[in-house]
């Protein structure tokens, strides 16, 4: 009865318009977004090349701040908005909602900006508790409370935004169905896309995060309201951390989201929900809860079977999730008569990223590993490679299929083969630039390296040529697509 | 007339000696009139002063003579605790509680010493040796009772997140009650209150013998923590914090079941109410099967 599945919903031409023109806007917001954080983390590098040797460090960590948020939020966002577009093949979103995150989004970012820059708080994305309320006189104190203010606006819209695409499946699929339980029984009727399974799974794991987020706002709002009562920090940095890694995590897998209903198109080959596909989706919804464990490895008052089980969940989240979408793209790909455009290069490539990144954060999960890698640059590597050249390759692969799919403007085969070009090299170059300095011991958010790690200087200097190289690829990107998410704006009522 | 006089002339007189009185009162010390150190309502915070340097000011005591701080601390590790001899607080109650947790974790005047210093300038050494007896320890070389002067006494203060101030109406110094961790000059630790639990004492005292202690609470009111430690069996037990943490996904786990139930009867109350309506193809196109 409740298990039956819908057809895909009707929308009116008006309506996919107007979906459209969201949809535009959101990318627009991110393509706008993405160049400005780039050029702030080139200005990290810049401080740690010591090519500005009289800026105080202060600037160095307000930016570190701004570029981090920045970055996880714009790409949350950007994956959120992309998703819900292909979600309307099967479920009726809320458009309202997400024009409402926007605004929220939109202040949050500005609340944001004001406190790092104005206010010049650097706290790190991940505001280790009890940094933010020990400002040694580097930020006034209503930087603290601005910062807090945004968080909570911005997980306010996020939250809401992500119950609804819930409420949207919902309306459509029972949870069992949803998840895909009976695929796992052996049956394949009714029939559920990727796209719903894998939305599903993320969005239940992002709540969690932001419920994690909302008790760490309020605790420190208790704190700081001069309740005479402290803080556990242990309690924070996981509350912290769950929010936080969830967070990324979920972006990834809402990136996946877009490769399975996108990639297919190029292929010319389905790419269904299969029994394989439902059982790694949903060991994720287990997985994902306890991974982030890893990141406590050197909180030493963590017990030790909880640092195990950190261990434990971090290899095999990557395993199902991973390998069956990484396997099933290189099966995708094999053989076919793939059109390779932008688009569908960009998405490839993001797979890859997704893997090569993987592995590097597989072997950081390993706690004899994390012990001697823990705060150094192999941090930054790993997960700059599943973002930068994974979730954020995919998201621009969306992007470039979007503008192509509503301007219907045809593609330039050079220039994408020379921003592939620029991408990879750049992209690669940069990443291979904190992996040498994790690998030789440089510590990551340094400002200015002491003597004893002073190769850090030029693999900071030789990364800034490579983020040259990336940004002119972002730069033509933005020429070749930014242009049709314009036009597909301006054509959209 | 002359009784006039003689009034004003009594009159006089009481001033002149009420001043006398309040002179006698409050001039003897600069710093009754202030507070030394930074006074705040909660327990000196121990991260904050945590392996700073300790001024290495000159004392006078009893069986040493004159000598420097530096000098005690290069022997052996001390355990330093600021008081004053005129206490009708806390002061011989926190010393009895240190000595009887030192003989009970024992490795006094081997491990460390105890040092106890003055801040009140009054205090002579034999105020002190009377104090020493007083407690039960004069004669023990793991003890040494001292006096400073005044301004070594504030930089000591000021170094080590002590405090005290005179109090005019109960003619008493209010003053946390602490014990100061010291190796090689440097803070290690602090203990605060005046109850002295041996098994805090022994985690102190490891730590100054350069031994790693992994873990021990704070003085102050924490809302949640995720476990409990018990220095004794070395054993950690969970606490309401790992409530906490499980409370995210336990409140999505129902919170998503209870918006699948809830859309799914509004869907199927769509249903049944079309199929009672009867008209083909005329579904909501959100909620066909």
């Amino acid at each position: 009865m409740a298990d039956q599945v819908v057809v895909s919903p009707v929308w009116s031409g008006v309506e996919q318009q107007r979906w459209r023109r969201l949809t535009a806007t959101w990318m627009l917001v991110m393509l706008l977004l993405f160049p400005v954080l780039l050029l702030l983390g080139a200005f990290m590098r810049i401080v740690q090349a010591n090519w500005l040797p009289t800026l105080l460090p202060e600037w160095f960590y307000a930016v570190m701040t701004l570029h981090g948020l920045g970055m996880v939020g714009t790409w949350f966002v950007g994956a959120m908005a992309a998703v819900s577009y292909v979600l309307t093949q099967y479920v009726r979103p809320s458009r309202a909602i997400s024009w409402g995150t926007l605004a929220a989004t939109v202040l949050g970012v500005l609340l944001l900006l004001v406190t790092t820059l104005v206010g010049r708080f650097g706290v790190g994305w991940y505001f280790l508790y009890p940094l933010p309320f020990y400002p040694a006189g580097v930020w006034p104190n209503w930087a603290t409370w601005m910062f807090l203010f945004s968080l909570a606006i911005l997980g306010v819209g996020w939250t809401v935004w992500a119950v609804d695409l819930l409420r949207a499946i919902a309306r459509s699929y029972s949870l069992r169905v949803a998840l895909a339980w009976h695929y796992i029984r052996g049956r394949t009727e009714p029939e559920v896309p990727p796209a719903v399974l894998i939305t599903t799974v993320s969005l239940i794991s992002a709540l969690a995060g932001f419920l994690a987020a909302v008790i760490i706002l309020v605790l420190s709002v208790l704190e700081w309201a001069g309740t005479g009562f402290t803080n556990d920090a242990l309690l924070m940095k996981n509350l912290i951390f769950f929010f936080g890694h969830v967070l990324v995590n979920i972006t990834m897998y809402l990136g996946v989201v877009l490769v399975y209903d996108v990639l297919p198109r190029y292929s010319a080959r389905p790419w269904k929900t299969n029994r394989m596909v439902a059982i790694a989706w949903n060991t994720v919804l287990f997985l994902v809860l306890f991974a982030y464990f890893h990141h406590l490895y050197m909180d030493f008052v963590q017990p030790q079977w909880v640092q195990v089980l950190g261990q434990v969940a971090s290899y095999f989240i990557s395993v199902p999730a991973a390998v069956v979408t990484i396997f099933s793209a290189l099966v995708l790909v094999y053989g076919a008569s793939m059109r390779w455009t932008l688009s569908s290069i960009l998405m490839y490539l993001g797979v890859m990223g997704w893997a090569i990144g993987g592995v590097a954060a597989v072997i950081d999960s390993t706690i004899a590993v994390n012990l001697r890698f823990h705060n150094t640059l192999w941090v930054p590597a790993h997960f700059h490679t599943y973002y930068l050249m994974g979730v954020v390759l995919m998201l621009l692969g969306f992007a470039a299929h979007f503008g192509q799919e509503v301007s219907q403007q045809s593609e330039n085969g050079r220039l994408t083969k020379i921003i592939t070009a620029l991408f990879v090299i750049g992209g690669y170059g940069f990443l291979l630039m904190f992996y040498l300095g994790g690998a030789h011991s440089v510590p990551r958010r340094y400002a200015v390296y002491p003597q004893e790690v002073l190769q850090g200087v030029d693999y900071a200097r030789i990364a800034l040529g490579f983020i040259a190289l990336l940004f002119l690829g972002v730069v033509l990107y933005l020429w070749e697509t930014g242009r049709r998410c314009l036009l597909a704006f301006r054509t959209s009522p | 007339m002359s009784l006039g006089l003689s009034h004003i002339a009594v009159k006089r007189a009481l001033v002149r000696a009420l001043g006398i009185l309040v002179g006698v009162l409050i001039l003897p010390s600069p710093l009754w009139a202030q507070v030394v150190g930074e006074k705040t309502d909660r327990p000196p915070s121990e991260g904050r002063y945590l392996y700073r340097s300790v001024p290495d000011i000159p004392i006078r005591s009893e069986p040493v003579g004159m000598t420097l701080l530096s000098a005690l601390w290069r022997e052996r590790p001390l355990l330093l605790t600021l008081v004053f001899t005129r206490c009708a607080g806390v002061c011989s109650p926190m010393l009895r509680s240190l000595k009887a947790a030192a003989a009970s974790v024992g490795g006094a005047g081997r491990d460390y010493r105890i040092l106890v210093l003055s801040f009140d300038p009054r205090d002579t050494l034999s105020d002190m040796a009377e104090l020493a007896d007083h407690v039960g320890v004069a004669g023990d070389p793991a003890w040494i009772f001292g006096v400073a002067s005044a301004e070594d006494i504030a930089r000591i203060v000021r170094a080590t997140g002590f405090w005290f101030e005179w109090e005019a109406a109960s003619r008493q110094y209010d003053h946390p009650a602490m014990i100061i961790g010291i190796r090689e000059g440097r803070i290690m630790r602090f203990l605060i209150g005046g109850a002295i639990a041996p098994v805090r004492l022994n985690e102190v005292i490891r730590e100054l013998r350069g031994e790693f202690v992994p873990a021990y609470p704070l003085p102050r009111k924490v809302l949640f923590r995720c476990f409990q430690y018990d220095p004794a069996s070395g054993r950690w037990a969970p606490d309401w914090g790992l409530l906490l943490l499980l409370l995210p996904g336990m409140v999505t786990i129902l919170g998503t079941i209870w918006l699948f139930r809830r859309e799914s009867a509004h869907r199927l109350s769509a249903e049944a109410l079309r199929s009672r309506e009867d008209v083909p193809g005329a579904s909501d196109p959100g909620s066909r099967r």
